[in-house]
């Protein structure tokens, strides 16, 4: 079958289902039998999917037609699948057992990535036993990391979401995040922090990130007014560089000792599992750290091997082109009933929309299709109070990720064990009142007031953890990281690129020259941007 | 008792206290008994097993004459728990051993006993140990906190300034003070309180011993930053009456397994009961100051030890024993091996420890002459201020060392002096 046929095979069956409404597809018999899919211990439920167990063989055949497993392995043998930029995008090499090899252009990888892995084991080793020394000679008990993007999202979405695994002897290192251009985080920080006592990791793929370099100046500068030593001392002292460019980060000023490497067939978004992981390791020891890689490691194993109706990754992806290409929805929720993973929808943000937010094929031509929607999020019960409203009675249609654990605070106090059980339950009974709507309370209730009726049939998919742990939340990113390549090849486009970010840096260069001299009014950009920079000159009193 | 009124005593217990005790007790005419070990010499001797015990001065002379006259016996535990008066000076993490040894006592018979529980256990101690023994029918024990200071204990068992009493039993008093008749010199000097407030006030005097000395060490970390000398200022503190001059020597550090474990327990107490800092701060303060031999040389280095040699002299937590617990050497050789310096290691009597907790590593040298151990370092670390490192020959150390870099852990040298033939010198708060 051709990729046309399939998807007009689907678009008519979309067309039968779409007056279906969702309390009624609920009530077939083996729904949730039909509809749930497993891969250790997590459990995809996409039973409350505004679709049968028949759309999903329509679905796997699209994937078919779209040479689905072609690109899996291709992806997975290290092809240039990153076609504007020549490269593989290997994150799933940065996962492999060091017995495991993968040649590129005629290199084993895996070799390099234990290396790289064990240099930062290392230094992991030497910070949590103090014994990372300052130029005070004290050890060092703070690690700020410099990175925005994916040298930011990935690590500090991981700490957040592992605090609990922290081992004892990481107990004596505070790992803070630093990523906003104006300095405001680092600015607020640097009041409360020790210079002799404060390492610096300045995270950044390229080493010419401007955001991330103008903290590491301003941390940098902060040393130096602190310490009489040279500025040499300092910097080899109080900085690790996590770079793909050993280079530039050369240049800034970082000795080789003092860096840890990726490479550019690593996507920033996909770099969390490289060296970029250092914040990570630090924060939950280097055993979590490898159980992490291991969970996500398994996740790719599933993704290349299991059949396509059964494989976690194509069923999210595909449930995702059912609802945006066939169900018309463009908006996505992503709701963890967990505080933990309260960075997991900004994380998620990144990963789908850098991605897959084109529009140009990867044959240079316009897709005739809709790509990535709107995603964003919030921990779900503190998002009840905030937007639910629109999901359960607004006009937009969005699809809705529930991701919840069924353990937590095992052997803890019994309060705690409650608090579970209360987010649990309002996970539970919200993806029930977004599906079913007022027939969520049975027949008769229908004597309430127009403002009082709940429509239902909003989409949602329940990912279900057994357990939140290193392992589990590697295997769930890998889940994402992998749906994301599967809506790609669905519609032809090259996820590992990010080319729409480029414009912004060139323009700002540009107005930075022009703001910092003296001529503001003769600017000559359109007339809007003239017009503030005007605005902004006479109310800095003319001087820049 | 036997009838010509002779008490018969067993003091069970190596550490200072417990000796002293045997030595003047035996002394004054009474049968004092202690436990024969399996490691005593050949002759069944008693003898301290600590050499900081045997280093008390005039101590080892009274023990042998004790031996010699008869008043003292190394015997067996069975002969041992047969005594009248049982005289407990045991080590602060010893509890469970005392419970048992009582729990002995109380299974031994019905007979009246006094216990004077002089081990540093913690509050509520000698309560526990009394409970395990029957009061009605004259089996007592009461605390006597240990406040001997080494090198002082014999003269301080001997002629009191104070003693300080927690006993709640008449009987028993009455039988303590006569024990004590030769020393106290009539009981005027005596404080009779509770067996807890005894215990107490143990922890108070120790909690402020410590408190002193983290804070005549903050005192010369911050002389080192402002250009004063921390001796004259020590000189000047301790001229004032209100403050005195002891425990007011700064240094890198505190350490020993019993004074640390005893602090922690208060300093837990503290943080339990009143969620107080305190102590906490002053043990915080303490490690830190025993790593800050290590941060001198480090900042004499220009941060980096890469290829440089290291030799400690002096690595047990205080002269005159073979004991590392909590020493500040251990945490400075972990600082030198984790930025690959070489490390050369002396000390009279510590090194079989310390060999023990590192083995065989190839950064480390074990040398058994502190001379032989100097040759071709690039800096000395003084970290325990034994006799033999007070006065050694530093034209020869001059020659010997490939750099004249000296870091005196302990203020035992005279910077100038040491200025003067070409040596770095950094002490604890000196000019």
């Amino acid at each position: 079958m051709n990729s046309d046929v399939a998807w007009r095979a689907l678009e008519s069956h979309a067309a039968e289902l779409k007056s279906r409404h969702l309390k009624d597809l609920l009530a077939d018999a083996g729904r949730f039998e039909s509809l749930n899919f497993a891969h250790e211990d997590l459990l995809l439920d996409l039973s409350r999917q505004r679709l049968l167990p028949q759309t999903v063989d329509g679905l796997v055949s699209l994937a078919r037609a779209c040479d689905l497993p072609g690109w899996i392995e291709a992806l997975f043998q290290g092809e240039a699948v990153n076609n504007t930029e020549q490269r593989p995008a290997l994150h799933t090499a940065l996962r492999l057992p060091a017995s495991g090899t993968l040649e590129v252009a005629g290199e084993d990888v895996v070799p390099k990535v234990h290396a790289n892995l064990a240099r930062m084991a290392q230094m992991v080793d030497l910070l949590h036993h103090g014994q990372w020394r300052g130029y005070t000679g004290e050890p060092i008990d703070t690690v700020v990391n410099i990175g925005v993007g994916g040298s930011d999202l990935g690590p500090m979405m991981a700490c957040k979401a592992l605090d609990e695994f922290e081992p004892e002897q990481a107990e004596s290192i505070e790992v803070h995040f630093v990523s906003s251009m104006d300095g405001s985080q680092l600015a607020a920080l640097l009041e409360q922090l020790n210079p002799a006592t404060t390492l610096f990791i300045v995270s950044s793929k390229s080493f010419t990130t401007i955001d991330t370099l103008a903290n590491a100046a301003t941390a940098r500068r902060w040393l130096q007014d602190a310490s009489d030593l040279p500025d040499e001392v300092l910097v080899s002292r109080h900085f690790i560089a996590v770079t793909a460019s050993p280079e530039k980060a050369c240049q800034w000023g970082i000795p080789d000792t003092s860096q840890l490497h990726f490479w550019d067939w690593t996507g920033g978004r996909y770099s969390m599992w490289s060296t970029i992981g250092l914040p990570i390791a630090l924060k939950i020891g280097t055993d979590n750290f490898q159980q992490l890689l291991a969970g996500a490691h398994s996740m790719d194993e599933h993704f290349r091997r299991a059949p396509l109706q059964q494989n976690l990754p194509v069923l999210l992806a595909m449930t995702g082109i059912w609802n945006i290409n066939f169900l018309d929805i463009h908006a996505h929720a992503i709701l963890p009933y967990d505080g933990r993973l309260a960075h997991l929808p900004a994380y998620l943000e990144q990963l789908e929309m850098e991605s897959n937010g084109k529009s140009v094929r990867r044959d240079g031509s316009a897709s005739p299709h809709r790509t990535c929607p709107v995603l964003w999020g919030e921990v779900g019960p503190n998002a009840q109070h905030a937007f639910y409203q629109l999901l359960h009675q607004g006009t937009e249609p969005v699809m809705c990720d529930f991701v919840v654990s069924a353990r937590r605070y095992t052997g803890q106090r019994e309060t705690l064990q409650r608090q579970h059980q209360l987010a649990l339950a309002n996970c539970l009974a919200q993806a029930r009142v977004l599906a079913l709507g007022d027939a969520a309370l049975g027949s008769g209730q229908d004597n309430s007031k127009p403002w009082q009726r709940y429509r239902g049939n909003q989409p949602s998919t329940v990912i279900l953890l057994d357990e939140l742990t290193p392992r589990a939340l590697g295997a769930l990113i890998a889940l994402y990281e992998h749906k994301v390549f599967v809506q790609s090849v669905i519609w032809g486009i090259n996820p590992f690129d990010q080319w729409g970010v480029e414009l912004g840096k060139t323009m700002a260069t540009q107005l930075l020259e022009v703001l910092d001299s003296a001529d503001q009014p003769g600017a000559a950009f359109d007339q809007a941007t003239n017009g503030l920079l005007a605005a902004i000159g006479a109310r800095r009193g003319g001087t820049s | 008792m036997d009838g010509n009124g002779t008490m018969r005593i067993a003091v069970w217990g190596d550490e200072l206290a417990a000796w002293v005790a045997v030595a003047q007790l035996a002394a004054f005419g009474n049968d004092v008994s202690v436990v024969r070990h399996s490691g005593t010499a050949a002759n069944g001797g008693a003898r301290p097993g600590q050499s900081s015990v045997r280093a008390e001065p005039g101590l080892m002379a009274l023990l042998e004459s004790a031996e010699a006259q008869g008043h003292l016996r190394a015997e067996s535990d069975d002969q041992c728990l047969a005594a009248d008066i049982h005289w407990l000076a045991m080590a602060p993490d010893e509890e469970d051993q005392a419970a048992a040894l009582v729990q002995r006592l109380a299974q031994g018979g019905k007979t009246p006993l006094l216990l004077v529980n002089q081990s540093n256990f913690g509050i509520g101690a000698s309560d526990r140990l009394q409970a395990l023994l029957d009061h009605d029918i004259g089996q007592a024990v009461l605390c006597l906190p240990d406040t001997l200071q080494q090198g002082r204990a014999l003269e301080q068992f001997g002629r009191p300034e104070r003693l300080l009493v927690g006993c709640e039993d008449s009987a028993a008093l009455a039988l303590l003070k006569a024990l004590l008749r030769p020393f106290s010199g009539g009981v005027q000097s005596l404080q009779l309180m509770t067996r807890r407030e005894a215990e107490f006030s143990k922890f108070a005097i120790t909690g402020m011993l410590a408190l002193r000395l983290g804070y005549i060490n903050e005192l010369a970390n911050l002389a080192d930053l402002l250009g004063v000398d921390i001796e004259v200022v020590r000189q000047g503190m301790g001229s004032d009456e209100r403050i005195g001059r002891h425990y007011l020597a700064p240094g890198c550090g505190f350490g020993g397994q019993h004074f640390t474990q005893y602090i922690e327990g208060l300093a837990g107490l503290f943080s339990e009961k009143r969620r107080s800092t305190l102590l906490d701060t002053v043990l915080l303060e303490n490690q830190r100051q025993m790593e800050l031999p290590f941060r001198k040389l480090w900042q004499h280095y220009a941060c980096d030890l890469s290829g440089k040699t290291v030799v400690l002299w002096g690595l047990a937590f205080k002269p005159g024993v073979a004991s590392i617990d909590n020493a500040p050497a251990l945490r400075i050789i972990d600082a030198l091996l984790a930025q690959g310096v070489q490390v050369r290691l002396h000390d009279p009597e510590a090194l079989p420890e310390v060999r023990e907790h590192y083995g065989e590593v190839a950064q480390l040298e074990y040398c058994a002459d502190k001379y032989d151990a100097a040759e071709g370092a690039d800096a000395l670390l003084l970290l325990t201020e034994w006799p033999e490192y007070w006065s050694p020959d530093f034209g020869r150390l001059a020659q010997l060392l490939r750099a004249k870099v000296l870091v005196d852990g302990r203020n035992i040298y005279d910077p100038a002096l040491l200025r003067a033939q070409g040596f770095d010198y950094y002490g604890i708060g000196r000019l």
